[in-house]
């Protein structure tokens, strides 16, 4: 399957699992070159990475997907395989006027797998179903 | 066929008749039994099916490796998407498309694991742009843009209204070429025979129906 990420950022990424798993904290460098591949939003991102935002949650078919609590309480469900958000910034910034590669949920879903520190929830085939529909935001608790 | 299957959606609104040879051979019956047909009435309910085909995967049934999604123009611009928003639509393009992506990656997995296939999941969705026909200028049509992020080739058919063989008979021609990320970059030699590395044909639908693709 093609990547939807330039090969400087699925590089950039490779260096913060290695790192992080390493000394458990991303050096200057790698910040730095966050910010310089993804914009403002990678700040933000390392936010809700901090805030521990990301839960991957998966299914009994094997099926998974990530959920990302954003800054104002919102769920929004991203895709493992290509970029997608139903937030505002995403459907603004990357869709309409094309300045972006992503937001800010999909590149805390990105930093949470790399650097290991995303939820795990199990769900029911069903429950993932409505998810990735977009038919519920919130898992059932 | 390694007990594999076809998923083919089509709106509501569709005729429901297939162009079969006739008569129908045994052959055609067993095909026709590895399609499963689906008439979601909106967005909302062709997300539905489409999320809801990784629960199957799990299941004695074949793993689906086509999917077949016709008329999407229909579910971006009718009930359930903000009529007339640019933006909204191009989020529901969006969102079908990449549910569409992501489903399929997840099924390639499953026919690669169970049904022992190295062949990925496909899909192929057919879109008709109200920007065709426009004259003049850069633009393209927004949601078109959209469809380009998740699907690697487009093949789009133009109508031919102005060649010879345009003119000349009852039949329509059409000029189908392919574009996009997926299409290699290799030129093709003027010599080239080989159908395989086609991009550009003419297409003469006959009045009866029949179809005659030639290379160009």
């Amino acid at each position: 399957m093609p990547s939807f990420l330039p090969t400087v950022a699925e590089q950039l990424f490779k260096d913060i699992q290695k790192t992080y798993q390493e000394k458990t904290k991303i050096p200057d460098d790698l910040l730095i070159a966050l910010r310089f591949v993804f914009g403002s939003c990678a700040l933000q991102a390392l936010d809700l990475v901090d805030q521990r935002s990301v839960t991957c949650v998966s299914s009994p078919s094997g099926r998974r997907a990530y959920q990302v609590i954003g800054g104002s309480g919102l769920l929004y469900t991203c895709y493992t395989s290509c970029h997608y958000c139903s937030c505002p910034a995403f459907a603004y910034t990357v869709l309409r006027r094309n300045e972006s590669l992503l937001c800010k949920h999909i590149l805390a879903a990105y930093l949470s797998q790399a650097m290991g520190l995303s939820q795990q929830e199990a769900l029911s085939d069903q429950q993932m179903s409505s998810i990735l529909s977009g038919r519920a935001a919130r898992t059932d608790t | 066929d390694g007990g594999l299957s076809l998923l083919t959606i089509l709106p509501p609104k569709q005729i429901r008749e297939l162009a079969l040879s006739t008569p129908i051979s045994h052959k055609d019956v067993h095909h026709l039994s590895k399609i499963t047909f689906s008439y979601p009435r909106s967005l909302e309910d062709l997300l539905q099916d489409v999320a809801s085909l990784h629960e199957s995967a799990s299941g004695s049934a074949a793993p689906t490796s086509l999917i077949i999604v016709d008329g999407l123009e229909g579910y971006l611009r009718g009930p359930g998407v903000s009529g007339g928003l640019q933006q909204a639509e191009q989020s529901s393009a969006a969102h079908i498309s990449a549910l569409l992506y992501d489903t399929a990656a997840f099924l390639s997995q499953t026919l690669e694991e169970r049904a022992n296939s190295l062949a990925p999941c496909r899909v192929i969705a057919s879109f008709q742009s109200e920007w065709e026909g426009h004259a003049g200028g850069d633009s393209s049509d927004p949601v078109l843009s959209v469809l380009d992020r998740y699907f690697q080739v487009r093949c789009t058919l133009d109508q031919d209204w102005n060649s010879a063989l345009a003119v000349a008979g009852p039949q329509d021609t059409w000029h189908v070429y392919l574009s996009g990320a997926g299409i290699t970059e290799a030129p093709i030699a003027e010599d080239e025979e080989d159908s395989s590395l086609a991009r550009e044909w003419r297409l003469v639908i006959c009045p009866n129906r029949s179809m005659e693709f030639t290379m160009v």
